[in-house]
């Protein structure tokens, strides 16, 4: 057991790491604005898509890959923001409206990625080349890269949403958007923001996960799935939660492929979540709203 | 749901009824045939979405269940074609139960992403298990309905057609009995003020339980005959592109209306057929579906977000569109 023990608690490291990056993003957006944006995943795949075309194709490196990657994806994630958001803005069934307008705006980018870029499969160069081992377990440095990258990430949020003027205000209008008005926020400025900046943290992972697996259309479609198992998990309401609940997911996800194998374990990992769900319907952190 | 509603569905079936004597080509059948099928989805989903105001994402998993279910009993167990239809309605209803259970007891963003990751599920074990499923590829050449000697790919699709349009017809009667009986009539309190229905002695988690049960099972009956009639079980049918279709179809003909969206199924799938034979239209139809679907929720205020308004999370019927603060 011990041979196989560590690889597989640094691969659940891995996995949580890429769940807590996306689920945080989607988070964000929940807390502001009360909004689920489905659209998360394929605003990923639109950031690993740009990255590709500008560090493969026009050849610029992939430094400049992840700007304009990540540059696409806010783009994106605010003219989401601006066109399929706004317009709903107090309307008594918005939770509803907007999980509609998303899912369509996830088909209409996922569409337009495979007539734009085709079907055949891309795939980005890795950060850094070569391999680590963390504790024996021999660990290629990209993925390395981004065990050590999301809690560097995390706590940046961490410090921008807690610290930070701009970043308390996103706050303020998830906890009452008049009394934000009144102290002199500007509440719409401060939707587009959150939409933006969670865009970039979608935009962020797509492109790490593009250099570990293929970069298709559907690139976003799957982790955003488990992302959702994540969110259910630890409730939507706070980052710390959203994190400890990914790492949580990704750790029991890896295990389970250790001792179940790869095919039983999303219905596993599901049929876990139900159970939770029937004792604690807020989710297992998540408190009652 | 008036009289003069009423009416025109019938006025409708008689001349459905009388088509297949007029139009004699199979495509043109076969599009009326598919129709059909997604108009049966689209009618069930309303129940559950439009009628009872649950948040209920993951329809098009029962549909890929009875699919899976007709196709594994006909294929691999070599049972009856017309046995392994209705096994799909069985399926789909425990697989219902099962999604109930934890369903009943959540609220709002959470009824959404439970039902919604339950469908993605559903296409994850599909793909895992292909020693059953076939996999990524799925499984071809299932068999066809047939009666004594006669099989039912003869004659242009004659038969199929009437039967697609019994499996219609039966969904939309059942679903309007429902929704005119003393439980239709509940539903429709939880849905436009659960607090006072709950005061009233009404169960919303056991109503939940009831609605979801009763919206999946034509939807695995016909998900069964889908993929009898095409002879191919593809996992695409749990996907996204499906899905925005079908949830377009409810959205455009007016959710809890039931018949609207039936209506608007036979629009949508002709006009998304008539897309595909324009060249590249292929995957734009998605496109142009998905517009259609937000342009509907936007400019339409007095039709689909009307109806939406006054769904789950509205506290009283009567709606501000403009009102401030998050719901």
């Amino acid at each position: 057991m011990d041979g196989v023990l560590i690889p597989t608690l640094v691969s659940g490291l891995l996995l949580g790491s890429l769940y807590a990056l996306m689920a945080s993003g989607l988070s964000l957006v929940w807390s502001t604005l009360g909004v689920f944006n489905f659209a998360h995943g394929a605003l990923m795949t639109l950031g690993a898509y740009f990255a590709w075309t500008v560090s493969e194709q026009l050849g610029w490196g992939l430094g400049a890959g992840f700007v304009a990657g990540i540059a696409a994806a806010v783009v994106g994630g605010v003219l989401i923001e601006l066109l399929l958001v706004r317009p709903f803005y107090g309307n008594r069934a918005m939770l509803l409206v907007t999980v509609m307008t998303t899912l369509a705006a996830s088909t209409i980018i996922e569409r337009s990625i495979s007539i734009i870029w085709g079907p055949r499969l891309k795939q980005l160069p890795r950060v850094i080349e070569g391999q680590v081992s963390i504790f024996g377990a021999p660990i290629s440095s990209h993925e390395a890269m981004i065990i050590l990258l999301a809690p560097v990430v995390l706590a940046a949020l961490w410090w921008y949403t807690s610290k930070t003027r701009s970043g308390r205000s996103l706050r303020a209008v998830g906890q009452n958007q008049d009394s934000a008005a009144l102290v002199g926020i500007d509440v719409p400025r401060t939707f587009s923001l959150a939409f933006g900046l969670s865009a970039a943290l979608a935009g962020l992972t797509g492109i790490l996960l593009g250099s570990i697996r293929f970069v298709t259309p559907g690139l976003g479609a799957d982790p955003l799935t488990n992302a959702m198992i994540v969110v259910i998990f630890g409730g939507l309401g706070s980052l710390g939660a959203t994190a400890g609940a990914a790492y949580v997911i990704g750790m029991l996800e890896a295990l389970l492929i250790l001792w179940l194998g790869l095919y039983w374990t999303p219905s596993v990992v599901f049929l876990a979540l139900i159970m939770i769900l029937i004792f604690r319907p807020n989710g297992l952190f998540g408190r009652a709203s | 749901m008036t009289r003069n509603h009423l009416i025109s569905a019938l006025a409708a079936l008689i001349v459905l009824l009388l088509i297949p004597f007029v139009v004699e080509d199979s495509y043109t059948r076969h599009v009326f045939i598919i129709a059909f099928i997604y108009a049966t989805v689209a009618v069930s989903w309303d129940l559950s979405l439009g009628f009872a105001g649950l948040f209920n994402f993951g329809h098009l998993a029962f549909f890929g269940i009875g699919v899976y279910t007709a196709a594994i009993l006909s294929s691999t167990l070599e049972l009856s074609p017309w046995i392994a239809i209705l096994a799909g309605g069985v399926t789909s209803a425990v697989a219902a139960l099962l999604i109930a259970l934890p369903v009943a007891r959540l609220k709002g963003i959470y009824v959404v992403l439970v039902t919604f990751a339950f469908g993605q599920l559903c296409m994850q074990v599909v793909l895992s298990q292909s020693q059953w499923t076939g996999g990524a590829a799925g499984m071809v050449r299932l068999p066809y309905l047939t009666i004594g000697e006669y099989s039912f790919i003869r004659d242009f699709k004659f038969a199929y057609y009437y039967v697609a349009l019994f499996i219609l017809t039966a969904a939309i009667v059942t679903l309007l009995l429902i929704a005119r009986s003393p439980f239709g009539k509940s539903l429709r309190a939880v849905r436009d003020n659960p607090d006072y229905a709950a005061a009233r002695g009404i169960s919303v988690a056991r109503q939940r339980v009831m609605v979801l049960v009763a919206s999946s099972v034509f939807t695995g009956i016909v998900g069964g005959f889908y993929g009898i009639y095409l002879r191919v079980a593809s996992p695409e049918v749990f996907g996204f592109g499906v899905g925005t279709l079908v949830l377009s179809m409810v959205l455009i003909g007016g959710t809890g209306t039931i018949l609207g969206p039936a209506f608007a199924a036979l629009a949508l799938t002709f006009a998304t057929e008539a897309m595909v034979g324009f060249r590249g239209m292929e995957e734009a139809r998605f496109i142009i579906v998905a517009a259609a679907m937000i342009i509907v929720l936007r400019m339409a205020p007095g039709g689909a977000i009307d109806v939406i308004g006054r769904l789950g999370l509205a506290a009283s019927s009567a709606t501000k569109p403009l009102e401030k603060g998050k719901t």
